[in-house]
């Protein structure tokens, strides 16, 4: 019995979460490869890669070098200590980095300039018109905002800004023979990166990158010197940064403080020119005390990123994948208040399919709303401009109770969430700043309105963040009920995130950190109790990340039991699928789509009774442990429904599918002899099927009757 | 017609409020609630005031209720403070802060009122209360600064006692000695039995008590945990199991399972034990746990004080069942107090136009009127003085402090000379709107006294001559007339000297009249 209780736990049966991320960023790099998919829309992918591994260095990376410095020997859940994470890390992501680049140099820049777009790698390639109009650019727009900087004895070596791209050169005085000097130059982020040239030939368009342009008259810069060398580099710092909550007195204050030391971190990964002189490296590894692992020579421009820019560029509408509009809810396509609607029943969304409107238009109904006393929500990375913010401070000058948790831990979000912070406070609301040692998570709006039988509440439950330029491309669920159980919950949930005590019982929510690990424990369990019993065993869930050795443990077992589990997730999963004697019964889908894959579902098949669930957690340590979460039912027979039918599609897709390998490689599946089935499209098709087809009911050409209006 | 109500409890151990929806349809219904853990028991019990410390911290959480309420547009509130508040000596000091910072007005009440509030909580909720008192009952509140054990005859509560058995204070006793934990076991038990022996000699002898009513904030954790949160009744032996996996469990088990602090954890022992002793001793089968808070008290106090509630337990019958049980057990001559009680309602209701009294005055004479002889049962010299004691010692569910303080002076006064100027009440006159005129508490004892002194001569003899007397009033004499046509000397000796006291109170004489048989 010891035994195989063992193998749930070995930590050989289990992939190390770094190692399973760069599988993800893989994935991803494999659709910029991918040629069924639209020109454009491969540069997006390829950009993501970059600005994925980017976040990656700065906090995975990152920590684990804390963690070697500080000597932590503690192995991972797959029982790699800190030094041999690093060194796999190091290995996998040099091979992505080539990837990365024989994908932009060999595939994407050369069926670029056959659709007519012309990327000029070196300037030494513009033609003469080309140049002067460059170095006029040069003079008319760059040259002011830049500020060159020249290293000698009386002049300390620059601080080099975190991610900040630069020129680096090795100069020497024109007059004398003295030794070479360092210098450099910021490229200004201010700037565009990609600069269009004018008058290129027809049906042609031609463009540079300002650090060409810089580099090509650096020479303006440093009049006195001769140019020997110039190469642009891009750093990479410790971003990574623990708040000492316990002593903040105010955690706004010290969050301020902590964002300005962010420049100063220790350098984690240096980004060189491939062919970029021995010297100049040597002077940058020496003044940067970067190690040779963390020295990246990169074939092609450096931080790519800027492809994302190229997206932008107006035309080539034709090698971009068309926008979508997200569809109306037929349940919400009425004259009536959102209310009325909700108080009709629960109201199911799914973003970006469906839009994201009713639910800034629940908070913009109840901050006009003569009869809402009270709403309550919690903000976690929301757009700058949102219409969110706008509306509870107009609700708190209607003299409404506003209360918003603002959660000021996202990662590198700060600046921005500090500033509307404060713009709600001055508006009257009721502001908290985060929970000491606990990131809100959770995504929960309440309204609370006096109607005239009594006091309602209004709740809206989400996956997803309540940011409507995310809620574009991010699928996520929403749930809008009145239901007094999650009703009270949810005023349960507001009362402990102010620092009251928990209720006596829960209705319907399960939160973390204090209950949903057991909760989840609890429901994985009866499945494999139910599967032991000769019956059916059955778990469908669908997140982004699954690293939480508890839950893995346990899934092993209930695979063991004959528990059948469908896993879709989208990022890291460090448990293996398809391991005879461990996991056979369970599979692992992965998708990749234009839309990024965010909302978690949890299936239990309950012996017939099935329950679904939705949530903001993940299951990872640092959900479950560290953040305020929830997770709620679905209660609703016709909007559960609805609920599995997305995982089954998902389940279904062939296209953007890939599957996780015993041996931990995710493959795509065989498409021969199959009907095509892509779950991001099929959504967008419902969608727009379900809203026309409502539209089509209510359409007196249709219907040909009159229907006289209820009292 | 909803209204929203807030209560707020300043408990010994936390601070809570309530939110409440009060309707006629949907009774009273809780709409938010909230506590904060803050131990001013621990102050109090153990410095006798509260500190500086804990003044401000609750003067924080309460600007936050008055936010909460402000959400929930609440215009009406009550707050009480109870046992922690009640014993520190700068209690005033503290309400005045709380006063100034808050703008919220804490009113201290006393254990009975207190007591009464919550009872007032479970007779809300009416059908399963009106089932359990089908049968022999007992109310055990169980706090965290003492307990409350109150007894059921039929359907009337009799008789009410309050040990020092509150958990906090237990367990502070406890810390004090540094004991490994099984000896702190031992310990609780030992103090628990002590006081719960005592209790079942003097109070629990023939009693059959088939049921508990468990309230009070500890047993409500307790109890979560313990019966699934579902079901809210219990039987002594399924408690007895849970009792069992309760005593073997650490510290740390206790904050998983219960999930709660360390603080609460340590209590939940001492708790579980009082009630296994409390079933044990009373035999009880059954243990309800109602889900009642101090809080839900105050919502039921308030909506029926404004009338939008009426329970159909009548609350006058436990304060007359007690005072009656009172008289039986100081040996008090019944047939003597029957007949001056019907004297005394007989006076009382002939003399309505005159002295302006109501309902809650003629309650308050009736129990006088039972009680105006016990102190004889410790000494017949000085009897009323003892009376008196006797009297504030002993906690009547349904009067409130003032009101006992008027019965205890009215049975003092009743057999010694009435000084006008003398007479002191140490209750605050609290918003007791029951009182015809609670402004003049002096001459509302006089009268009573007055009305009680005449009722008690007219039995003057004990053998209740006067049975069926009649009372009319004419040209300022009140007429008592009887069928009696015995020898009446005594009744009319002692009637005459009292009449001069009854004719200052009410300008009104009596004179006893013997009908001639025709």
């Amino acid at each position: 019995m010891a035994e195989t209780e063992n193998i749930y736990t070995d930590p050989k049966n289990y992939v190390n979460r770094e190692m399973s991320w760069l599988e993800f960023d893989y994935r991803i790099l494999n659709e910029a490869r991918d040629k069924s998919i639209p020109l454009f829309e491969r540069l997006k992918f390829l950009s993501i890669t970059a600005s994925n591994l980017d976040e990656f260095f700065m906090v995975r990376v990152a920590s684990l070098k804390d963690m070697v410095h500080a000597k932590y020997r503690k192995p991972d859940i797959a029982g790699l200590k800190p030094e041999e994470q690093l060194a796999l890390i190091g290995e996998k992501t040099h091979d992505l980095v080539s990837l990365q680049y024989s994908t932009y140099n060999r595939s994407l820049l050369p069926t670029l300039k056959q659709q007519g777009l012309w990327v000029i790698c070196e300037h030494e390639e513009l033609s003469g018109p080309e140049a002067d109009y460059v170095d006029r650019f040069f003079h008319e727009n760059v040259y002011p905002v830049l500020t060159p900087m020249a290293v000698d004895s009386s002049r300390p070596f620059p601080l080099i800004r975190n991610k900040t791209l630069n020129i680096a050169a090795l100069v020497q005085k024109k007059d004398g023979e003295e030794d070479l000097e360092f210098a450099m130059v910021q490229v200004p982020s201010g700037l565009p990166r990609i600069v269009e040239l004018p008058n290129g030939p027809e049906g042609e368009r031609r463009v540079i990158l300002l650090e060409e342009i810089i580099e090509r008259n650096i020479k303006e810069l440093f009049l006195n010197y001769n140019i020997v060398t110039a190469h642009p580099f891009r750093i990479m710092r410790n971003a990574d940064f623990s708040l000492d909550e316990e002593e903040a007195v105010d955690l706004l204050e010290e969050i301020q403080k902590q964002l300005k030391k962010r420049q100063w971190g220790e350098v984690i990964r240096l980004e060189v020119e491939e062919k970029v002189d021995k010297r100049l490296l040597k002077i940058l590894k020496k003044e940067l005390a970067v190690g040779a692992e963390d020295i990246y020579e990169i074939n092609g421009p450096l931080d790519l990123t800027f492809l994302m820019k190229m997206y932008g560029m107006t035309g080539f509408d034709a090698l971009k994948t068309p926008f979508y509009i997200p569809q109306q809810i037929p349940a919400l396509m009425n004259e009536d208040d959102i209310f009325t609607n909700i108080r009709r029943g629960d109201i199911l969304l799914h973003h970006p399919y469906q839009t994201f409107d009713p639910v800034v238009n629940l908070v913009r109904t109840a901050a006009k709303d003569p009869d809402v006393l009270a709403i309550k929500q919690t903000l976690y990375r929301v757009s700058g401009h949102s219409p969110i913010i706008a509306a509870l401070a107009e609700a708190a000058e209607n003299g409404k109770q506003v209360s918003v948790l603002v959660e000021l831990k996202a990662r590198f979000d700060e600046e921005n969430n500090i500033n509307w912070a404060k713009k709600l406070e001055k508006a009257g609301c009721h502001v908290i700043y985060g929970l000491v040692g606990l990131k809100t998570h959770c995504k929960i709006t309440l309204v609370v309105r006096r109607e005239e039988d009594g006091i309602r509440r209004y709740v809206h439950l989400g996956t997803g963040n309540y940011n409507d330029s995310t809620a574009k491309l991010y699928t996520d669920c929403g749930l809008m009920t009145c239901h007094p159980q999650i009703g009270e919950d949810a005023t349960a949930v507001f009362n402990m995130l102010s620092g009251y005590s928990e209720p006596p019982t829960w209705n319907k929510l399960a939160l973390a950190p204090l209950w949903l690990r057991s909760r989840c424990v609890k429901m994985i369990r009866r499945e494999a109790d139910l599967a032991r019993a000769g019956k059916q065993g059955h778990i469908i869930a669908k997140m982004n990340s699954l690293c939480d050795k508890e839950i893995i443990a346990t899934l092993y077992e209930a695979s063991c039991a004959g528990v059948k589990i469908e896993l879709i997730i989208r990022g890291i999963c460090c448990l293996k699928a398809g391991v005879p004697g461990l996991s056979e019964n369970i599979t692992v889908h992965s998708i990749v789509g234009n839309f990024l894959e965010h909302a978690r579902i949890f299936y239990f098949g309950n012996d017939g009774s099935p329950e679904v669930y939705m949530g903001s957690a993940d299951w990872m340590p640092r959900n479950l442990d560290k953040r305020v979460e929830i997770m709620f039912p679905v209660e609703d027979a016709q909007l559960r429904e609805q609920v599995v039918h997305i995982l089954e599609v998902q389940l279904a897709d062939n296209v953007k599918a890939h599957i996780l390998q015993p041996d931990g490689t995710y493959e795509k599946i065989d498409k021969r002899g199959k009907v095509l089935v892509t779950a991001q499209e099929t959504f967008c098709e419902e969608a727009i099927a379900l809203a026309a087809s409502h539209t089509e009911d209510q359409d007196i050409h249709n219907t040909r009757v009159f229907v006289p209006a209820e009292a | 017609m909803i209204r929203t109500f807030a209560a707020i409890d300043v408990g010994s151990f936390e601070l809570e409020l309530g939110i409440f929806e009060i309707s006629n349809r949907n009774a009273i219904h809780s709409v938010d609630h909230v506590k904060h853990t803050i131990a001013l028991g621990k102050d109090t019990y153990n410095e006798g005031r509260i500190s500086y410390g804990l003044v401000e911290e609750m003067c924080e959480v309460l600007n936050d209720f008055v936010r909460i309420m402000k959400g929930y547009q609440i215009t009406e509130y009550r707050a009480y403070a109870t046992s922690a508040m009640r014993e520190a000596s700068n209690s005033q000091l503290v309400l005045e802060q709380i006063r100034v910072r808050t703008g919220i007005e804490v009113k201290i009440i006393s254990n009975s009122e207190q007591r009464f509030i919550s009872y007032k909580a479970i007779a809300a909720k009416d059908e399963e209360y009106q089932r359990i008192l089908q049968r022999g009952t007992a109310i055990v509140d169980v706090g965290f600064g003492s307990m409350q054990a109150s007894l059921f005859d039929k359907d009337a509560l009799t008789s009410t006692q309050n040990l020092p058995l509150g958990v906090l204070r237990l367990r502070e006793m406890v810390a004090k000695a540094r004991i490994s934990s099984e000896q702190e076991k031992t310990l609780v038990a030992e103090l628990i039995d002590n006081e719960l022996v005592t209790y079942r000699k003097m109070y629990l002898k023939e009693r059959e008590v088939r049921s508990l009513i468990a309230i009070g904030e500890p047993v409500l954790t307790l109890f979560y945990r313990m019966g699934d949160g579902k079901k809210d009744q219990i039987t002594q032996e399924e408690f007895r199991k849970f009792y069992q996996k309760l005593s073997s469990m650490t510290l740390d088990q206790k904050k998983d399972e219960f999930s709660v602090n360390g603080e609460y954890a340590a209590m939940l022992f001492p708790t579980a034990t009082i009630y296994k002793r409390m079933m044990e001793i009373t035999g009880a089968e059954i243990l309800w746990v109602p889900g009642i808070r101090m809080v839900d008290g105050i919502a039921a106090d308030y909506a029926e004080d404004k009338k939008l509630l009426k329970f159909n337990h009548n609350f006058s019958n436990d304060i007359t069942a007690a005072s009656r049980n009172m008289a039986k057990r100081y040996k008090c001559h019944m047939p003597h107090i029957q007949a001056v009680e019907n004297a005394a309602l007989l006076i009382f209701d002939s003399l309505k136009k005159y002295h302006g009294m109501k309902e809650r005055e003629r309650l308050i004479l009736q129990i006088a009127a039972d009680l105006h002889s016990c102190g004889k049962f410790v000494t017949l010299r000085d009897a009323t003085d003892c009376a008196y004691n006797m009297i504030m010692a002993t906690e009547i569910i349904g009067l409130s402090h003032l009101e006992r303080e008027i019965v205890a002076n009215v049975v003092k006064y009743h057999a010694r000379n009435f000084r006008y100027n003398e007479l002191k009440v140490e209750a605050q006159p609290y918003c007791d709107s029951r009182l015809a005129n609670p402004e003049n508490l002096t001459l509302l004892i006089a009268k009573l006294t007055a009305i009680l002194r005449l009722a008690n001569s007219m039995d003057r003899g004990h053998q209740n001559k006067l049975a069926g007397c009649k009372i009319t009033l004419r040209d300022n004499q009140m007429i008592i007339t009887t069928d009696y046509d015995g020898d009446v000397t005594l009744e009319s000796l002692s009637i005459a000297e009292k009449s001069d006291f009854f004719e200052e109170n009410f300008g009104i004489r009596p004179i006893l009249k013997q009908k001639k048989r025709v």
